[in-house]
């Protein structure tokens, strides 16, 4: 095992658009991540794996301190976004979680119009210029996120009468509307049906490039359909991140190996 | 040593006698529950019921006023006065230049002999008054005006009253007739029950509740805020907690004690005003706006904060965006709830002396002014018989506030409720 491996560092060309070093969280006195540092790229998705419990969603919360709502929560070490450290005090954590955009597991629309859902992080941030403009941001992020064919109609109904797997497309065109650099994921596909997961992993597909992508799942097919490269968690650890057809074909780690193969988790 | 514990236990009879009377017991069971429950509701609709109906049936009478017909000739009694007279701004004086009473009285007396005007309540002349600045064309005939009877005659028609007033009621049997009480809507306290009417207590009760609703809905409003999305949870905040809990069920007169104290006493706020009335409601409702709009925050589920947080709203939009209007309805139920209470509480405003014999509605937070549980509590205490009816009206007025602000808390919790 070398050592780039573990710490998930890249060695390839072209600089990441996150990196984290030596993090650790603790809630209260409990540790929850043990020195991970990885690097996140623009033109890949990265999917974290690991058994349940292993500290993926609160790694992926720490990327655009989420954390900080929860007042037990502490981290430390190191998390540049394109090299600026998020947790100095000079960062504004407001317009970080704006850069860095996050869909959660559970699709969470406001209960408002699917229109206002979209153009309510746009507004905030001053980003429309105009009602047309605004109109316009909207129907791109619908556009993106593979919706407004489904939507075009009733842009004023109810975002939350929406079937689940649209709900949680509409989630995702609300965190493309802010124009983001980075959108993480934390098992976006949990709560849906076959179908709308299908629809959410091409969506994955056609926003890779444009946003650098992270994605937790538990489901070992799914990262390895959507993801280029591929973090295993364990226990609070990386254990393994690379390439994700490296992990799945010919991993390095024996207890890789064990969880991609399904002998525990 | 699967088989071992399974060949130790008997293998259940589902169908055997035992079960049949645990299946039995049940049914019983839920009867019993059905029959304790049936009965609570119908004891307490019973009680409601009685108490509406006697409210109703009382109170209905304090609406009507019984009258007697007297015939004014006009053009003989004010020697031709022009009804153009009582238009305008002095219309008022010339009718006393005129001595409207007294020819008012002196019709009285002709037609009814020299008792008549004791027939008659002391202010009848003013319904006269009220006649002839609506329509002043009526100076020109002679005309028939109904004028109520004093108190005494009134409660001996509608019920029994004393003989000597009965003995008048039964020579006069059929002239009587009933018509709407309008004084009782639009006049003030008076020493007459014939002519008290319950404005000035409703605009007091009304003023009150504003200065109360001004006060304690944002000041409640925030702190519930503050203290469910800002405040760390830590000793001080728990103690805080506590005390507020405390405060919503500290004894209403205290909180008049307190007013007493601190606004009338300390401050020097003038006395028997709506404005230390509505300041010591406030005191009293802000708990409870407080508790309940804790509540409805957090009822708010928390997936809408992390939405709002992570596509970069500040904590302040997170709440003003977001989580105050989904607690809205919640906070406005417990808010209306609470205004509710303020606006039934006699005891705290007894403290601070809004139990002053108000004869002229207050027109504004300073004036001397009454509220309508108050005055129901003034008139229950009168001797004169003829304000018994009166406060039953008033407590159906009170009631009638209370429904429509609790329509409103409905309507407002269904306008803003968000459907999830
Ligand atoms: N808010 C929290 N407070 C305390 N402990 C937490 C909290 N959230 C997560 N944990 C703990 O941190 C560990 C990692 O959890 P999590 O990141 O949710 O795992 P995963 O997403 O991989 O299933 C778990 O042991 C969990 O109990
Ligand atoms: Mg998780």
């Amino acid at each position: 095992m070398t050592d780039s491996a573990k710490t998930g560092m890249t060695t390839e060309s072209g600089t990441p658009k996150m990196t984290a070093r030596n993090v650790d969280v603790f809630y209260g006195d409990k540790q929850a991540i043990n020195n991970v540092s990885i690097d996140v790229n623009m033109d890949s998705v990265t999917a974290f794996i690991g058994p349940s419990g292993c500290g993926k969603s609160t790694f992926l919360r720490c990327m655009n301190r989420m954390n900080d709502t929860i007042p037990i929560a502490r981290v430390t070490g190191e998390i540049k976004l394109e090299g600026e450290d998020i947790y100095s005090s000079k960062m504004d954590v407001v317009q970080l979680r704006a850069r860095v955009g996050m869909v959660f597991q559970k699709p969470n629309p406001f209960p408002k119009s699917i229109y206002d859902n979209i153009a309510y992080g746009p507004r905030i941030h001053g980003l429309a210029t105009g009602k047309e403009d605004l109109d316009e941001i909207v129907e791109s992020s619908l556009q993106r996120a593979g919706l407004w064919g489904e939507v075009k109609d009733r842009l004023q109904d109810s975002g939350t009468a929406l079937s689940g797997g649209q709900q949680q497309r509409l989630c995702i065109a609300r965190a493309i509307a802010v124009d983001p650099e980075v959108i993480l994921m934390d098992e976006p596909c949990s709560a849906l049906d076959p179908i709308a997961t299908a629809k959410i992993e091409e969506l994955i597909h056609e926003l890779r490039g444009k946003y650098a992508i992270v994605i937790v799942t538990h489901n070992m097919q799914q990262a390895a359909r959507v993801s280029q490269k591929t973090a295993f968690f364990h226990l609070g650890t990386l254990v393994e991140y690379g390439e994700t057809t490296d992990i799945f074909t010919n991993p390095r780690e024996e207890k890789t190996r064990d969880y991609i193969t399904g002998r525990y988790g | 040593m699967n088989s071992l514990t399974e060949t130790k236990r008997r293998p259940t009879d589902w169908q055997g006698a035992e079960m049949q009377k645990r299946i039995a017991g049940r049914y019983a069971a839920e009867r019993r529950f059905k029959a304790m429950g049936i009965t609570a509701i119908v004891l307490s609709a019973g009680f409601l019921a009685f108490l509406l109906i006697v409210m109703v049936g009382n109170g209905f009478r304090g609406f009507t006023q019984t009258e007697l017909p007297v015939e004014i000739d006009f053009p003989a009694v004010t020697s031709g006065a022009s009804p153009s007279q009582f238009e305008g701004p002095n219309a008022e004086a010339n009718l006393q230049v005129m001595g409207l009473r007294e020819i008012v009285e002196s019709s009285i007396e002709i037609q009814y002999g020299r008792e008549g005007s004791d027939l008659f309540s002391p202010g009848a002349w003013t319904s006269v008054s009220a006649k002839i600045l609506a329509s002043p064309d009526i100076v020109r005939q002679k005309a028939t005006v109904y004028l109520p009877v004093n108190s005494e005659i009134d409660v001996a028609y509608k019920d029994a009253g004393n003989p000597e007033a009965e003995q008048k009621v039964q020579a006069l049997r059929d002239k009587f007739s009933t018509g709407f009480n309008w004084n009782f809507l639009s006049n003030s306290d008076a020493t007459d029950p014939m002519q008290v009417g319950i404005w000035g207590a409703f605009k007091g009760s009304l003023i009150t509740m504003i200065v109360t609703l001004l006060l304690a809905f944002p000041v409640g409003v925030l702190a519930a805020l503050y203290l469910e999305e800002y405040a760390p949870k830590n000793r001080l905040t728990d103690l805080i907690e506590v005390s507020i809990n405390n405060l919503a069920a500290v004894p209403s007169i205290i909180f008049g004690l307190l007013g007493l104290a601190v606004f009338l006493n300390f401050f020097g706020m003038p006395r028997s005003g709506a404005l230390v009335g509505g300041l010591t409601l406030a005191l009293m409702t802000m708990p409870v706006i407080v508790i309940s709009g804790r509540n409805a925050v957090k009822s708010v589920p928390p997936s809408i904060r992390e939405a709002a947080l992570g596509i970069g709203a500040s904590p302040l939009q997170v709440v003003f965006h977001h989580v105050l209007p989904l607690a809205l309805p919640g906070i406005l139920t417990g808010t209306i709830i609470g205004m509710a209470r303020a606006l039934g509480e006699t005891a705290p405003l007894l403290m601070i002396g809004m139990r002053a014999f108000i004869a002229t509605p207050p027109s504004g937070i300073t004036d001397p002014a009454t509220v309508l549980p108050v005055q129901i509590f003034l008139w229950s205490d009168e001797v004169d018989r003829g304000f018994v009816e009166k406060t039953s009206a008033a407590i159906i007025v009170l009631l009638l506030f209370l429904l429509i602000m609790n329509a409103l808390a409905i309507y407002l919790r269904n306008r803003f409720e968000t459907r999830w």
